[in-house]
């Protein structure tokens, strides 16, 4: 048994040697050391390819660590990066309210910090100068699928299907409460109004980021409100569009014939969407754009490490905006 | 004897006055103009009416017992359909307040949804009658969406859970799904009938661990949790081909659904009724005791119970994915409650030993039109769910009523 403990130790003990010396083989570059909050999640796994794209074409050391969505592992994580010698940290928090440890950590080694993906309360990143954010601001994608819905209406007089100058639309909303399913109803109907269209909400329900709760919702309001009335239909994410061109589908609606369609719309640009968009059954999502935002927090974290002045890169003395893509039917990359 | 008759009369000329009223309707509502205030109405009402006068007139042959019960007092007749005349009132009010609600497309979907819904129920009931219950049911509509949805992606589609499985034929990962919660159903009916642990507590353990492996095999690489999509034409068709549609002008078709329930119920009538298994499912639930006693082998017939009913949840499953042409892992949520809920409205016991399929699809068909009419008055999420609750807490008090008055 000592034994086992024994060889255990070594093990340990020779494991932190290499990685010592691996560290100080990097030390003349810029170093990067990045917390991903889980790397099974679809998104942040595009958003670490383009951070590690990125990186190599400014010649920067990115290593990366995987939190698996534990705070503590996370804090613990960031200590090691320290301890290496990164030069800058790029953070995925696993909890934006507990940033504050982080921001303590990296403040009392004086190494900058970009935050990415989850947005630290402006009360916690304001402690620290050296602590920036990159991110999309979670009403950009509300406002743009309701562009979307407004560039149709205007290129398409048809589809004010009662001829009254209005937009009568239908709304399937995320989980009650959530920061998105807010943001996103309420940007998406004023980006509507702000184009000249004046929006009136005939039917809306919340489904829960549900396909399946959409498409029943969806289907009572087909029945109820009749097809021919209703002329958009505004989804908080495309699961939930998705359902509602199910209900559609199955009322014989967004097959192809003209006069039987009605444009939907989403958020997320999952690949079950840009496939219905391809077939002609959803008209657009709007696209987190992940490439974007992974370049943009390296670039910024490797101006950090070489001392460079950024607050020409930032707004706020702390924010990278990054939009959202629209992305509508026939005008797909 | 007279009360009888009298009652036998009424619904006969009833049904007649409904049936008249509806040809009159229904010839006259094109030039009236009421085509769109009355919708299918007068279709409804000649349905309506045939069933009704048929009913009256063939309800002739009645016994001495069975007349005794059809005099019973007008009081009670209205406290022991409470909930049906419930539902007839608020279909009234619905179809007042939003008169699309009357047309034949909208039943139709009522039966379509009712249908998976039905078949939950259906498999559920046989743990009601052993006086148990499934809460597992829900996970393996999920399990069994997942699986067969997995394998069932188009060769072109962007982001495959398999992207080297080749075109399998359909039924290959229907077989796949169903026997997943079959193996499912087997742990359950094990926990139950080996260990003689309580239904509720076996059932939610294997829960927990269906939504925890379906979760993991959603996760795998290259699918990371993404929602399955890009669903073959062929399987989809599975829950929504239409039959019949278009064979009048606007006809919208029968969902095929609803034959698919429609079979499962008379199978399901059969066991229950006609096969030793469905008498020992009665005997298990009426008196288990007892049912030792008369050598019954409890432990196969709890086995079976339980491995028969997560059948038919992987059957609602797969016909969720394909009717929804995609799956998740939250696929199923909560459908055992419905199901459960529907059964006791329907008139099983919980305490075990009574139940009707018949009974069943009409707890079903309540759940479902209610549900549906106030989603289509646009009625709020949460009121929907006060309501629900209200209705099974009285269908319960007024089944216990009922038993304790015999």
């Amino acid at each position: 048994m000592e034994e086992v403990i024994f060889l255990r130790k070594v093990f340990v003990t020779a494991l932190i040697l290499v990685l010592a010396f691996a560290s100080c083989s990097f030390a003349d570059g810029v170093k990067i050391g990045s917390c991903i909050y889980r790397f099974s999640d679809a998104f942040m796994l595009r958003f670490r390819n383009a951070m590690s794209s990125e990186s190599t074409k400014e010649g920067a050391e990115l290593v990366l660590a995987d939190s698996q969505n534990d705070q503590a592992t996370q804090d613990s994580q960031v200590d090691e990066f320290i301890a290496n010698g990164v030069n800058v940290l790029i953070i995925n928090p696993v909890d934006r309210m507990k940033s504050q440890s982080i921001i303590d950590k990296a403040k009392s080694a004086d190494i900058p910090v970009v935050f990415i993906n989850r947005e630290p309360p402006a009360s916690i990143l304001s402690t620290y100068s050296k602590a920036y954010y990159v991110g999309a601001k979670a009403e950009e994608s509300g406002i743009e699928a309701g562009e979307i819905i407004a560039a149709y209406f205007k290129s398409h007089p048809e589809a004010d299907k009662n001829k009254d100058g209005k937009l009568q639309f239908v709304m399937l909303r995320g989980e009650n409460g959530h920061q998105d399913m807010i943001l996103r109803s309420r940007y998406s109907v004023e980006a509507i109004s702000k184009a000249g269209i004046p929006p009136v909400e005939i039917a809306g329900a919340i489904a829960n980021w549900d396909k399946l709760q959409a498409m029943n919702i969806m289907n009572a309001f087909i029945m109820s409100i009749g097809p021919e009335n209703i002329e958009a239909v505004i989804a908080n994410n495309d699961e939930m569009a998705l359902g509602a061109v199910e209900a559609l589908k199955a009322n014989d609606y967004n097959k192809g014939s003209a006069e039987m369609y009605i444009p939907v719309v989403g958020v997320d640009a999952n690949a079950s969407a840009l496939d219905a968009m391809d077939r002609g059954e959803m008209l657009g999502t709007v696209l987190n754009d992940a490439d974007g935002q992974g370049a943009a927090a390296v670039k910024l974290a490797v101006m950090l490490a070489k001392g460079q002045d950024v607050s020409k890169e930032v707004t706020d003395g702390k924010y990278i905006w990054i939009p959202y893509q629209k992305i509508a039917r026939g005008e797909k990359k | 004897m007279a009360e009888k008759s009298r009652s036998k009369r009424l619904m006969t000329i009833g049904g007649l006055i409904f049936l008249a009223l509806g040809i009159i309707l229904y010839f006259a509502k094109e030039p009236m103009g009421l085509n769109r205030k009355i919708y299918d109405l007068p279709i409804f009402l000649i349905i309506i009416g045939v069933c009704s006068a048929l009913k009256g007139y063939m309800s002739k042959d009645k016994t001495e017992e069975e007349a005794a019960l059809a005099g019973k007092t007008f009081a009670e007749f209205l406290t022991n359909n409470a909930i049906l005349l419930a539902m007839l009132v608020l279909v009234v009010v619905i179809c007042i307040l939003q008169p699309r609600f009357m047309q034949i497309r909208v039943a139709l979907d009522i039966l379509t949804q009712s249908s998976t819904k039905l078949i939950m129920a259906l498999g559920i009931c046989f743990t009601l009658l052993i006086a148990g219950t499934d809460l597992s049911a829900g996970r393996m509509v999920g399990l069994a969406a997942v699986i067969s949805a997995s394998m069932m992606q188009t060769a072109t589609y962007a982001n495959r859970f398999f992207p080297d499985l080749p075109q399998v034929a359909v039924w290959m990962p229907i077989i796949i799904a169903i026997i997943a919660c079959m193996v499912f159903g087997a742990l359950n009916g094990f926990l139950v009938a080996k260990y003689d642990m309580h239904p509720f507590i076996a059932t939610l353990a294997v829960q927990v661990i269906i939504y925890g492996a379906c979760s993991l095999y959603f996760d795998m690489p290259p699918n990371n949790s993404q929602p399955i999509g890009g669903i073959r034409p062929d399987f989809a068709q599975l829950g929504q081909m239409r039959l019949f549609s278009g064979i009048y002008r606007g006809f919208p078709g029968i969902s095929i659904l609803i034959p698919i329930a429609v079979v499962i119920c008379v199978i399901i009538w059969f066991i229950l009724n006609k096969t030793v298994f469905g008498k020992n499912v009665y005997a298990i639930g009426g008196n288990r005791e007892a049912a030792v006693v008369a050598g019954i082998n409890v432990f196969r017939n709890i086995m079976g119970i339980f491995i028969l009913a997560s059948c038919l949840y992987g059957i609602a499953g797969v016909l969720e994915a394909a009717r929804t042409a995609g799956a998740t892992n939250n696929y199923g949520n909560g459908y055992e409650l419905d199901a459960i809920a529907a059964c006791v409205v329907g008139g099983v016991s919980l305490n075990g030993g009574i139940g009707k399929v018949g009974g069943i699809i009409m707890g079903v068909l309540i759940f479902t039109i209610i549900q549906y009419g106030l989603q289509f008055i646009n009625v709020s999420p949460m009121w929907q769910q006060v309501i629900k609750g209200v209705i099974i807490a009285v269908a319960v008090a007024i089944d216990l009523t009922k038993y304790r008055r015999k």
